[in-house]
């Protein structure tokens, strides 16, 4: 399957789904260490829901960090 | 005098961005200088192995720690309701505010706020528990409904969003100061010169939002502390009470035992 993080293709050979967990994995290297916030298909996903919240075929993740602004 | 937004007081009238200026270091002394308690910033996608964001954001934290203020995320860029509802809720959890600064923008040219759109995310966010600070254009009857929908705080543009031209049309905005007595009014976009600053708080308005007209000055620093005497200013003038203006000219100086030469005439 195919989902897009920020844009950007990330071609999944084996899995039919994976957690918003695993897909912050996929784009960053230490999550952890990462402030960010998440949207899936345009809609808010909290932290909380992380692990029980899928990212399936076709499927668009943004991941939005803090910067300067008006 | 203070500020209170949301229940919460600020010494100062003045709300700054963090955006534009040469340096984050610039930014820092800039801010500082302006005594500014609230910072606007956002959330954008960015390069995972870049930290610049992560930079960004502890520095702000530091500034907004020091002066005892906060932080204030916007919605800029967004277009549609949807998009910034969405926006504000990933804001909420990443800066642990309810604190908004609300912006749909409807044209890419002037970068003119969606009044309709607006006013529909505004609803949906108030009712998901946020404190909106809305940026709308200077229209009487949005900012009306803006309030009334429970929006204590409304911000209409001086000007279009970073062209420094200043208040196009003071008399929407005295007006909608007159016609919203109980309303916060934050006078936010277009401010240039210290001048255009100290004219809103002569009207009455409880204070000012800029970014580019102190981030774009040949020396920020300098002109932050400018605006800030400028807003003080202002407000002085505002709460001394400004004299009428006449249509003919009174002579301020005594006429009574004017010198002999001007007997006759």
């Amino acid at each position: 399957m195919n989902i897009h993080i920020n844009g950007q293709a990330y071609p999944l050979a084996h899995e039919a789904r994976i957690t918003v967990t695993a897909a912050l994995a996929l784009y960053f290297i230490e999550p952890q260490q990462s402030t960010f916030a998440v949207a899936l298909n345009g809609d808010f996903v909290s932290k909380d829901d992380y692990d029980k919240t899928f990212v399936n075929n076709g499927d668009s993740l943004d991941v939005l960090q803090p910067i300067q602004g008006g | 005098m203070s500020l209170n937004i949301y229940g919460k007081n600020l010494d100062s009238r003045l709300l700054i961005g963090s955006a534009l200026y040469p340096s984050p270091q610039v930014m820092k002394q800039a801010i500082k200088a302006s005594g500014s308690q609230v910072v606007t910033l956002s959330l954008k996608r960015q390069n995972p192995s870049e930290q610049s964001g992560q930079q960004i954001w502890r520095y702000l934290q530091d500034i907004v720690t020091q002066s005892n203020g906060y932080l204030l995320p916007n919605t800029a860029g967004c277009k549609t309701a949807k998009e910034a509802v969405t926006l504000a809720k990933m804001s909420r959890e990443m800066f642990q505010t309810d604190w908004l600064k609300l912006e749909v923008i409807g044209d890419d040219y002037n970068l003119q706020p969606d009044p309709i759109e607006l006013i529909n995310a505004a609803e949906q966010l108030i009712n998901d528990g946020f404190k909106v600070l809305p940026y709308c254009t200077d229209d009487l009857v949005l900012c009306q409904r803006l309030f009334d929908l429970g929006c204590q705080v409304i911000m209409p543009w001086a000007s279009p969003i970073g062209t420094g031209k200043g208040l196009m049309n003071p008399y929407n905005l005295e007006t909608i100061r007159v016609r919203l007595p109980e309303a916060t009014l934050i006078l936010d976009a277009g401010i240039g010169k210290p001048s255009d600053a100290c004219l809103a708080m002569e009207m009455g308005y409880d204070g000012v939002l800029l970014n580019s007209a102190v981030a774009l000055a040949d020396n920020p620093v300098l002109m932050a502390q400018a605006f800030a005497q400028a807003l003080k200013a202002g407000e002085q003038g505002y709460v001394a009470g400004v004299m009428t203006q006449r249509q003919t000219a009174h002579p301020s100086t005594p006429t009574l035992d004017t010198p002999f030469w001007h007997q006759g005439h």
